[in-house]
């Protein structure tokens, strides 16, 4: 640890060579990362301006202070999409978690075919949005899909309409999201199996520990920074969940599976609301920023801690 | 905004070095038309490449960049072209959205062509009052669909043993049930989108009383949205959506026009583009039956849907030769029944003679009872498409009635009150 921290402060003090020696390096990280920053920050102080403003059709200057908020705030529309969003969002990353560590840890076990394997669970991630969205309308369309097979087989009462069902539609979003993007926690959490320490493994192994107890006691207990940014990555996506959605119920069976993300698009371009759309948008900004500023503080608080160690 | 200042600035510049060489020779300039609409493909794209084709005829440079998808998308293209100064000489527009465009950019006074044409004595007067906001024309309706027309499949008819079309809401409701207790496993063909939901309220509140439609979706007026006329609506709808196939989710109801034609599905309220889409499906004429929507006074209810062309304003003069081109065009009878006859809509010339060959006998009733409706004043704009209110409001309102349609919990005096509460709350 000491070398390290040796090399980073020697590395530091560039000397003039080296500046010039570095700059192709400082070029292609800096300018690239401001103008993205400053992209993302100029749109999102407009978008924050706009949403106080009386905009509809094309954006207008004005004052209407906190009216598109209340408004907003005030429709059934964004009410269900936040309903929504909190179960949707939690329901999501748990299972998407939990699966994806299943997987990890069952392929994990150092089986033929792993490679296949991890390319077939990889796979649905290469798909888009829009195309598991509409793949799946068709599998869980109780007219088409699943239900129909089954019945077909001969089972005739088996139901499973949770796409028309109102209060189960949401669930299919859960589905097919999961469906779509455990591969990607499989592939972190993967990683994370595989740079667990060999020494400690072997002194579990000589201490007597069985597969399950190494398991819950050695493996995983250090694998939970990767638990945490899984978690993070897949809230973010959770909360800015558009496409899949529009494909797979647009918001149906009536508003029952509303999101956010969907009640900004609504009001911006379908209804020429632009002032509350901008409103909506900035409320969804905040709900991410309600999950990733604690993200931030506590990396902030694990680099301390590493330094002071 | 200081950007969209100089590039509005440079773009002026750049028109105004264009339009120079068309200056110095002064009259003799080539008609010119730059067009944007949402119609691409199927009937509607070959309409419109028809219609361009007349304009070519006539000596003009048709400019025309569909924008497939959605209507919003077609929006979203007009509203980067207007901030960016730079609007198409004319765009599709429909509805109240042309009063509220007009107002972010100057339009184009077409009141001397239409005073011309003698155009506006041949349009439906509820109509003409949509494309002239402000009592200027600034837009031209371009055709008409009625979205309560009621579509009845043969073979349905025949398994109901039933030969009279329904004239009321009783005489639907009877034969749904004869045609259920005949076998016809679902009575109404529906899709599951939200302009489907929407008109099969309008259908209903516009055919219990076209007075009580008017006073509440196009006038909003608050005592008639919680009227008794609506809460009948909101329960005639109930009994639709009972008749429905709860399966469908959000396919549009072209998914069911197999079944329909089959005799699987009865009936179908839908606007004359339906007979597009079965015809284009490779189904005959005589497979089915169209006839007005159900009306309580035995009268015809008329649901106006129009599309349009709006026209902005543009200092070149090719483009203004191509705007004047364009708008006679669009008036006129011969061009009319040619655009009509490839998408299955009627004219908006009410002067038209449909009894000649190339239009079906739906057609033919369709244009009958829009002229039956305009005498008796039963002739009202869609809600469901955006004809009787803006977007914002109407997609609000839409919510209710797309919720109540899948929620069979919601009571229709329930669903009054929050269609009340939706038209406030958007207000």
């Amino acid at each position: 640890m000491t070398d390290t921290v040796a090399a980073v402060t020697r590395t530091a003090r560039p000397t003039t060579s080296g500046v010039v020696g570095r700059l192709p390096e400082y070029l292609t990280i800096w300018v690239p990362l401001l103008l993205s920053a400053a992209h993302l920050i100029s749109f999102s102080l407009w978008t924050i301006w706009i949403s106080f403003t009386p905009s509809t059709l094309v954006p207008v200057t004005g004052w209407v202070g906190l009216r598109n908020y209340t408004s907003v705030l005030a429709t059934r529309n964004w009410n269900i999409a936040f309903d929504n969003l909190l179960l949707f969002g939690s329901a999501f990353v748990l299972l998407s978690l939990v699966t994806g560590l299943m997987l990890a840890i069952l392929l994990d076990q150092r089986i033929r075919g792993e490679n296949t394997l991890r390319s077939i669970f990889l796979y649905p991630l290469a798909v888009s949005f829009v195309v598991t969205g509409t793949v799946w309308s068709w599998l869980l369309n109780p007219g088409l899909g699943i239900q129909k097979l089954v019945q077909d087989l001969g089972w005739t009462s088996f139901r499973f309409d949770w796409l028309v069902d109102r209060d189960m539609a949401i669930w299919t979003i859960v589905i097919a999201a999961i469906w779509q993007s455990s591969g990607f926690a499989m592939a972190l959490f993967l990683a994370g199996l595989r740079s667990v320490d060999s020494d400690l493994i072997k002194a579990a192994q000589i201490d007597g520990a069985g597969p399950i107890r190494m398991y819950r006691r050695v493996i995983l207990p250090t694998l939970w920074p990767i638990t945490i940014t899984v978690i993070v990555i897949q809230l973010q996506f959770a909360i800015s969940t558009f496409d899949l959605v529009r494909a797979l119920t647009n918001g149906g069976p009536g508003i029952a599976t509303q999101l956010p993300a969907l009640v900004v698009y609504d009001l911006m371009f379908q209804r020429g609301l632009l002032g509350r759309g901008a409103a909506a948008a900035v409320l969804m900004l905040l709900i991410l920023l309600a999950v990733l500023l604690p993200y931030a503080a506590w990396r902030h608080l694990q680099r301390r801690r590493a330094n002071h160690a | 905004m200081p950007i969209t200042t100089t590039r509005r600035r440079l773009l002026a510049g750049a028109a105004a070095t264009l339009a120079l060489p068309s200056f110095a020779r002064a009259q003799g300039v080539k008609p010119r038309l730059t067009a944007i609409s949402q119609w691409s493909a199927g009937s509607d794209g070959a309409a419109i490449t028809a219609l361009g084709k007349k304009f070519e005829e006539k000596g003009g440079i048709w400019q025309h960049s569909p924008v497939p998808g959605f209507t919003t998308e077609m929006m979203n293209k007009l509203r980067a072209q207007i901030i960016a100064g730079d609007p198409p000489a004319c765009s599709q527009l429909k509805g109240p959205e042309i009063a509220a465009w007009s107002k972010i950019a100057p339009t184009v006074n077409l009141d001397s062509v239409v005073a011309a044409a003698g155009y506006e004595k041949v349009v439906a007067p509820d109509l003409a009052k949509l494309h002239k906001p402000g009592g200027k024309w600034i837009a031209l309706p371009l055709q008409i669909y009625s979205t309560n027309m009621l579509f009845l499949s043969k073979r349905a008819m025949d398994k109901a043993k039933a030969d009279k079309v329904p004239v009321t809401w009783a005489d639907f409701n009877e034969l749904a049930e004869k045609m259920k207790s005949g076998g016809v496993t679902y009575p109404i063909a529906n899709g599951g989108t939200r302009p489907d939901d929407g008109q099969k309220f309008e259908a209903s509140l516009a055919g219990i009383s076209p007075t009580a439609y008017r006073a509440a979706i196009m006038n909003l007026d608050k005592k008639a949205l919680e009227g008794p006329e609506v809460k009948a609506a909101f329960a005639q709808t109930r009994k639709i959506a009972d008749w429905m196939d709860p399966n469908v989710g959000a396919q549009p109801f072209a998914t069911n026009a197999k079944r329909f034609i089959d005799g699987d599905m009865g009936m179908m309220i839908q606007g004359g583009w339906a007979q597009g889409v079965l015809r284009n499906a490779g189904f005959k004429l005589e497979d089915f039956i169209i006839t007005p929507g159900p009306s309580d006074n035995s009268k015809p209810v008329f649901l106006l849907n129009a599309d349009a062309f709006i026209f902005w304003e543009r200092k070149e003069p090719d483009l203004q030769a191509g705007q004047a081109l364009m708008a006679k065009l669009v008036m006129d009878p011969a061009i009319q029944t040619m655009y009509s006859q490839i998408t299955g809509s009627i004219p908006v010339r009410t002067d038209v003679d449909l009894s000649g060959e190339g239009w079906s006998d739906g057609q033919r009733r369709t244009a009958a009872a829009l002229k039956d409706a305009v005498a008796n004043n039963q002739a009202v704009l869609s809600l469901a498409h955006n004809m009787a209110q803006e977007n914002g409001l109407t997609a609000a309102m839409i919510d209710v009635l797309t919720e109540y349609v899948k929620n069979k919990t919601i009571k229709p005096e329930q669903a009054a009150t929050r269609l009340a509460e939706a038209v406030e709350g958007a207000r």
